[in-house]
């Protein structure tokens, strides 16, 4: 049987030159609306196309309802990517009790659009 | 866990899917290439784990949640800037 | 197994050769009233069964009790010499920690017979009966012997192991000095090695593992408080001074009971419980 050991690789040398890229500036963000309230229609529109950008996902079958594991044929694993990729697309950090609810592309337009953070 | 059926999930289920959260949170706090590489890591291993593991081995499920909680922590720390994986066959060893 | 270290030793004895004539006599002089009872092939065999806890998390399944029969004239008289004579003779895939065999270092930690000791410090019982070997109760097991030790790690760092001033010491440089009688406050501290068999031997601390800091960590807490060279003992009593963190010790006194050091951290909470300020 085969056995995989992760191993953890250390900084060998503390001087580091330039400072790390901020997690979020690593992204490239479609919209950028910081000040303004989103709209509804704006976060429909992102959280559609992030879920379309899914690589297990069929574009042509996402809609706002679509259900993540139902209709989509997804996992409890792919729905944490997807909830992870909303949550770097709006600049938002999730609890763990909240990601877990959201199972659908509706769930995740409603909860991002009642999100005073989203941006 | 998961497949097309949608059940809802048990308290260890929760854990494992934080766990995964966690290590993709983590992962975002790496240079970009050691982020692809963490979460290719990372994807394997549970997506292994999800299809080889007994679901009701619940002894065994804990032994990996401890494991992987302990690795994460570690991860955590700055001065940790990636991981690694050895495939190692012990059928070729014994 | 047993069947084929049995024929090495009688074919040891049956050979003519000087040298195993030798160990023969030695054994004859040494134990001429054993030599009564049994008969003469056996005296180099004394077979004696091992019960030992095995788990192994790359091959899931459930825990079990495994047999091993070793000759105890052919081992050390320690319980960890048993162990290391049983991975290399009969089953190297057998796990536990060891490293000093002289009980400074804490890390054969095990359970045997019901007792929590250090295996190197354990004379093997008498090979009338079976003895049993398992980890240490109530801690997660991470291979066979060997336990998963960060909790109890974490707790004695929560209690800040170190020297702490306010001051400077007088002369900069130089070491903060004591007397002897303040460093004989220290002892029956100072000897820990930090083997969890307290701890782990302890009931409260088998309910209330996290929160409740046990024997060991509370024993080193008392060790920085009765320092007279520590600047922080209010504060260390203060961090301390919690329901579960002190108070779930109920003298239950396992813990003076398990040290292989002969140490008695249930005396040392009776001091921080003492010295904590009356409400």
């Amino acid at each position: 049987m085969a056995l995989r050991a992760a191993i953890l690789r250390h900084v060998r040398v503390p001087l580091q030159a330039s400072p790390k890229l901020q997690p979020w500036n690593g992204s490239i963000r479609s919209m950028s609306s910081h000040d303004d309230h989103l709209t509804k229609e704006e976060v429909v529109d992102r959280v559609l196309s992030v879920v379309k950008d899914f690589p297990k996902v069929d574009p042509s079958k996402v809609t706002p309802e679509v259900h993540f594991q139902k209709d989509l044929g997804l996992d409890s694993l792919d729905n944490v990517e997807i909830v992870m990729a909303l949550e770097e697309e709006f600049k938002l950090e999730i609890p763990d009790k909240e990601a877990d609810k959201i199972d659908s592309c509706h769930l995740a337009i409603e909860y991002i659009s009642n999100h005073p953070m989203a941006g | 866990m998961g497949g097309t059926k949608v059940q809802r999930l048990s308290g260890m289920q929760k854990q494992v899917l934080s766990l995964y959260r966690g290590f993709l949170r983590v992962a975002r706090s790496k240079s970009e290439e050691e982020r692809r590489n963490i979460e290719s890591v990372v994807n394997q291993e549970f997506r292994r784990n999800s299809k080889e593991v007994d679901r009701k081995n619940f002894q065994y499920i804990e032994y990996l949640l401890r494991r992987g909680n302990k690795q994460l922590d570690q991860l955590r720390n700055p001065g940790t800037i990636g991981l690694s994986s050895l495939q190692i066959d012990f059928l070729k060893i014994n | 197994m047993a069947s084929t270290i049995l024929k090495r030793a009688i074919t040891n004895i049956s050979s003519t050769s000087s040298t195993s004539r030798l160990i023969l006599l030695r054994a004859h002089a040494s134990e001429a009233q054993a030599q009564q009872v049994t008969p003469k092939a056996t005296s180099t065999t004394t077979l004696k069964k091992f019960q030992i806890y095995r788990w192994n998390p790359d091959t899931p399944s459930k825990p079990e009790l495994k047999e091993y029969e070793i000759n105890l004239k052919e081992c050390g008289p320690m319980v960890l010499d048993a162990l290391i004579k049983i991975k290399n003779d009969i089953d190297p895939s057998l796990t536990f920690r060891r490293s000093c065999r002289e009980g400074i270092c804490g890390s054969c930690a095990m359970n045997i017979d019901g007792c929590n000791g250090l295996a190197c410090l354990t004379k093997i019982p008498s090979e009338n009966s079976n003895t049993t070997i398992t980890p240490l109760p109530h801690m997660f097991v991470v291979k066979d012997l060997v336990v998963d030790m960060t909790n109890f790690y974490n707790q004695y760092k929560s209690i800040e192991p170190w020297l702490k001033r306010k001051n400077p010491p007088e002369e900069k440089g130089k070491e903060i000095l004591q007397s002897k009688k303040d460093r004989a406050k220290l002892d029956g501290m100072y000897e820990c090695i930090l083997c969890a068999c307290c701890s782990t031997s302890c009931p409260s601390y088998w309910w209330n593992p996290e929160s409740y800091l046990g024997p060991a960590a509370l024993l080193h807490a008392n060790r920085w408080i009765s320092d007279s060279r520590d600047e922080f003992t209010k504060e260390r009593l203060e961090a301390i001074n919690d329901e579960f963190k002190l108070y779930r010790c109920h003298t239950i006194l396992n813990c003076a009971r398990a040290c292989p050091k002969g140490l008695n951290p249930g005396k040392q909470i009776a001091h921080i419980k003492s010295s904590q300020p009356k409400a």
